[in-house]
């Protein structure tokens, strides 16, 4: 039965979903075995009927093995951290199986990528890119499981639809102006690399960007340390739909996506102010920028709000 | 899946993979070839395959080559036939590999080669053969497999490769090996071929339908089987064991041939003498018709008959091992009244040939003047046989025949084999105005202990003549084996079969492998429509029909599907006995709806269970504590005690 519909993951490959096909070298297999089995049944030459019996159970054993290779993996789920839309996506696919034995030459492809794998219980991930083209939520297209193991006579393959959607960010303006002056109007911050004095450190978080990274004051004490920026009220930012106005709708989005980008690479903190949404607060670091990017990518499509 | 993108190159790995099952499939059709043809295509196909290892040959270059082994072909054994065939499709194999560069040309080149075991039985089913041929199925199914691994780029790490390989191939082999069973003595067989078997252009050695100076001797040295027979009850003499082959009557100077065009006339009435013999005979493939009875046949299957000079013939051509049950007795009198016509035949000589012989035969008709009994027929018989008892010596080293062979013979040289002796012996008969034949076969056999059955070689090939004597009708006279019995009748001790020299130590492996090879030719080669039909008769179930047959297959061919998805679907055995115990233990629990989640450990798990079950979880939870200690911190010398305990503990 083939995946009509997306469905929830995990999904366990039972008989009922996996297809056996001969390949082309399959079929050729059968037209030869069949020429020698009716020849040898012809002229009653019963060794060379036995060659092409005992091929042909092999083949049919090959048959069953492929159909086995699929049958008890499990696709436990499916993740992709959001990229830029025009960005390939890394879709991660997280597999295993219920049995113990092991899956060579396992295919996973979906939408034109496609990669080899091998797995036993304890699981594996494995990374497909996918294209984006536009921004907002993307459903995760149909993905097929094959092998043609043990003999590449037959193909095993099965699909999977998870009924998930990844997210894609708009893709930034490539060529935007500076980022706009700070809302109080104070003139630009001056820059906040404050040195690699000890109580200028941090250490490391999740999210940190590698730049702010202080490598000589790691190496010295073995554990990674991060310069933290003196934080300056003065220098904060809120990045507003409204200072865009003139631009096409989508250029909009892109340029805002743009200085998100600029703010976070300066490290100076923003917030965002939508249209017909909460203004998103002052922050700084992976999860102001997720939450900006991610309300913008969502935006609805046409202009809703002049 | 079906868009066509240009297949990826082979690996070195799989190349040579490829290119070893393409040689060992190639290699026993070279063996059936003749010499020059088998030795020329086997170093051509090394030498491309050289040549073209790293880029595929040139096009100019490959036509060249293929016209090549045509003129080749043509050249050695022209003639079109089954073996010109054969040695064509093992010349294109052998030039095959100078354009096999990717995964996919791989796979068409193995299963190309496969034919050539199968073209192989086509010309020989011997024990080579078989053997060269699985040992090709094996590598064909190991360099698909291989290539198939690089097409899913599977890395193996864990031992050598083709190791690891050749157990998967060999694990698909025997799981396919019932159903292969199954198909081979159940799926039913054609009672008679739709299509004929193409003749071959070179003729095979064995027993010709003619005889010819010299024809013999390759035969005679020729220590392979013609037949086995097995008797039931009473077993004949070693000089009553004359297997008759082909009647020769044309005689023409040189040769002499059969009478074809008696071949449909209906057996000669015949008066046995005594109750004769009853037995079963497993005639080697011939390629012809013509079939070898003991002397002389009463009573043979409807698919075979008996023509006028008591020579057998089958339906259909000897092509595979086949059993015959017969039944033979010896003559009081064979065709009592001769046709004027045959009597004719039988007196019919040559002009211009052996002219000394033609004069003493009618010298010794004078002496013996005429009479209607044939008494004096049969003196001149005697006088003959007398003569050469006395005068004449066995040799096997004989001078190139000349224009008066027989007169050479008799009177000049006096050393011969059985084809001078038989020869010249009807010449003076016919000349001497007696009607007489010669007759070709087998003379002896060899009795193999091991299984009770006489075994004929074609070293016992022989000849013998045959004159017609008033109301005795034809009476056989062995010529040969009046100078030299014990070459006749094989009662030589250094020519019995396996012992070389005075060595006879090897005799014993001899019977034991021919008894072997009696077995396999029972069960394997000689099965056909109608012993499948007689499969099920030692279970006391009558004749096997079609649908019956159907039925039966249908019925086993499931089974073996089904044994062999389970087996498949069982999955690979985990190594280390410890966790297999473990295992175990879960799955009793899983069965209970309290199995372990694949995230819990085993504690938390003895813990979980203990909440609903005190009893068992508080042991439970000991046997996971020395679980997970045993797992940390191995010591050998409890592992046995933790095994039997995790063992024997239930829910």
């Amino acid at each position: 039965m083939r995946p009509r519909q997306p469905e929830p993951l995990p999904v366990l490959l039972r008989r009922s979903r996996i297809y056996v096909l001969p390949t082309a070298t399959g079929l050729f297999f059968g037209l030869l075995l069949g020429t020698m089995g009716l020849g040898a049944l012809n002229f009653n030459n019963n060794p060379a009927l036995l060659l092409a019996l005992l091929l042909a159970g092999a083949a049919q054993a090959s048959l069953i093995a492929a159909h086995m290779q699929l049958s008890g993996l499990r696709l436990l789920a499916v993740s992709a951290d959001p990229v830029a839309a025009g960005e390939d996506l890394r879709l991660k696919i997280a597999l295993d199986t219920v049995d113990a034995r092991i899956r060579r030459g396992l295919r996973v492809a979906a939408a034109g990528d496609a990669l080899h794998t091998t797995l036993d219980s304890h699981g594996t991930t494995v990374e497909l890119h996918l294209p984006t083209q536009r921004r907002g939520w993307l459903a995760l297209p149909r993905l097929e499981l094959g092998t043609v193991q043990p003999l590449g006579l037959a193909r095993a393959w099965s699909y999977v639809w998870p009924n998930q959607s990844v997210l894609v960010y708009p893709a930034p303006e490539a060529q935007a102006p500076p980022l706009p002056a700070p809302a109080g109007g104070k003139g630009r911050p001056r820059p906040a690399r404050a040195g690699d004095d000890v109580h200028h450190l941090r250490n490391y978080r999740a999210g940190d960007t590698p730049r702010s990274v202080a490598w000589k004051a790691s190496a010295r004490r073995d554990v990674l340390l991060v310069r933290e920026y003196e934080q300056q009220l003065s220098g904060e930012l809120v990045l507003d739909w409204q200072a865009t106005h003139g631009l096409p709708h989508e250029q909009r989005i892109r340029r805002l996506a743009r200085w998100v980008d600029d703010a976070e690479r300066e490290g100076r903190r923003y917030g965002l102010r939508l249209p017909g949404q909460p203004v998103i607060a002052m922050g700084l670091g992976a999860l102001q920028r997720h939450r900006c990017l991610r309300a913008l990518a969502l935006l609805p499509g046409e202009p809703a709000h002049g | 899946m079906a868009e066509r993108t240009p297949s990826p190159p082979m690996q070195a790995t799989a190349r040579r993979h490829v290119l070893l099952a393409t040689a060992t499939c190639l290699m026993p059709l070279l063996l059936q070839l003749p010499p020059e043809l088998g030795w020329g295509f086997g170093v051509a196909a090394v030498l491309v395959a050289a040549a073209s290892w790293r880029r595929p040959l040139q096009a100019v270059f490959r036509i060249l080559l293929g016209i090549g082994v045509l003129l080749a072909v043509v050249a050695v054994s022209p003639g079109i036939g089954r073996d010109t065939a054969c040695a064509l499709l093992a010349g294109m194999l052998a030039l095959k590999p100078s354009e096999t560069m990717t995964l996919r040309d791989g796979r068409s080149l193995v299963g190309f080669a496969l034919f050539a075991p199968f073209a192989t039985f086509l010309l020989d089913q011997g024990p080579l053969s078989l053997a060269l041929a699985l040992a090709a199925v094996l590598l064909a199914l190991l360099a698909l497999q291989c290539l198939a691994r690089d097409e899913g780029e599977v890395r193996v790490a864990d031992g050598p490769r083709w190791w690891s390989g050749s157990t998967g191939v060999l694990r698909l082999l025997a799981l396919g090996l019932p159903l292969a069973l199954a198909a081979f003595w159940l799926f039913p067989r054609l009672p008679s071929p739709l299509w004929g078997l193409p003749e071959r252009a070179l003729a095979k050695p064995g027993l010709s339908d003619n005889m010819t100076p010299g024809g013999f001797l390759d035969l005679m040295t020729d220590d392979s089987p013609a037949a086995r027979v097995q008797f039931f009850g009473a077993e004949p003499r070693p000089q009553d064991m004359y297997w008759r082959g082909p009647v020769l009557w044309n005689f023409d100077g040189r040769a002499w041939t059969q009478a074809h065009w008696l071949q449909p006339a209906p057996a000669a009435p015949m008066r046995p003498a005594g109750p004769g013999w009853d037995y079963q005979l497993d005639l080697e493939p011939t390629e012809s018709r013509q079939m070898i009875v003991l002397d002389l046949p009463t009573a043979v299957p409807a698919n075979a008959h008996v023509s006028i000079d008591f020579s057998t013939w089958s339906d259909t051509p000897l092509n595979n091992v086949s059993r015959w049950r017969m039944r033979s007795a010896p003559p009081a009198a064979a065709e009592p009244d001769l046709h004027p016509m045959l009597r004719d035949r039988a007196l019919r000589l040559p002009r211009g040939f052996n002219p000394r012989t033609l004069a003493l035969g009618r010298q010794w008709r004078r002496e013996a003047g005429r009479d209607a009994t044939g008494v004096a027929d049969a003196r001149i018989a005697d006088r003959a046989l007398t003569w050469i008892r006395r005068d004449f010596a066995y040799t096997l080293k004989v001078p190139l025949a000349g224009r008066n062979e027989v007169d050479d013979f008799l009177f000049d040289r006096k050393q011969g084999y059985c084809e001078h002796f038989s020869s010249a012996f009807v010449v003076l008969m016919r000349a001497s105005g007696v009607p007489a034949r010669v007759v070709t076969g087998f003379a002896g056999g060899y009795r193999n202990p091991i299984g009770g059955y006489w075994l004929v070689l074609n070293s016992d090939a022989h000849a013998w003549a045959e004159v017609w004597l008033p109301r005795r009708g034809w009476v056989r006279v062995d010529p040969t084996a009046a100078v030299a019995p014990e070459r006749v009748y094989d009662t030589l001790a250094d020519r019995q079969p396996g012992r070389i020299g005075a060595f006879d130590g090897l005799v014993p492996m001899f019977n034991a492998g021919d008894w072997l090879r009696r077995g396999w030719n029972d069960f394997v080669l000689g099965f056909n429509a109608q012993r499948q039909q007689d499969l099920l008769k030692p279970f006391g179930l009558g004749k096997l029909k079609g649908q019956h047959l159907i039925l039966l297959f249908a019925l086993l061919a499931g089974l073996a599907l089904a044994w062999m998805a389970w087996l498949i679907a069982r999955g690979e055995r985990e190594r280390d006995p410890l966790l297999r115990a473990w295992h175990r233990l879960d799955a009793r629990y899983r069965r209970l709806g309290r199995g372990r989640a694949q995230h819990e450990p085993a504690q938390a798990w003895a813990e979980r269970v203990a909440a609903d079950q005190p009893r068992a979880g508080e042991h439970l939870a000991i046997l996971s504590r020395r679980f997970s200690d045993a797992r940390y911190a191995p010591q050998p010398a409890e592992l046995q005690g933790l095994l039997r305990d995790l063992g024997r503990h239930r829910p």
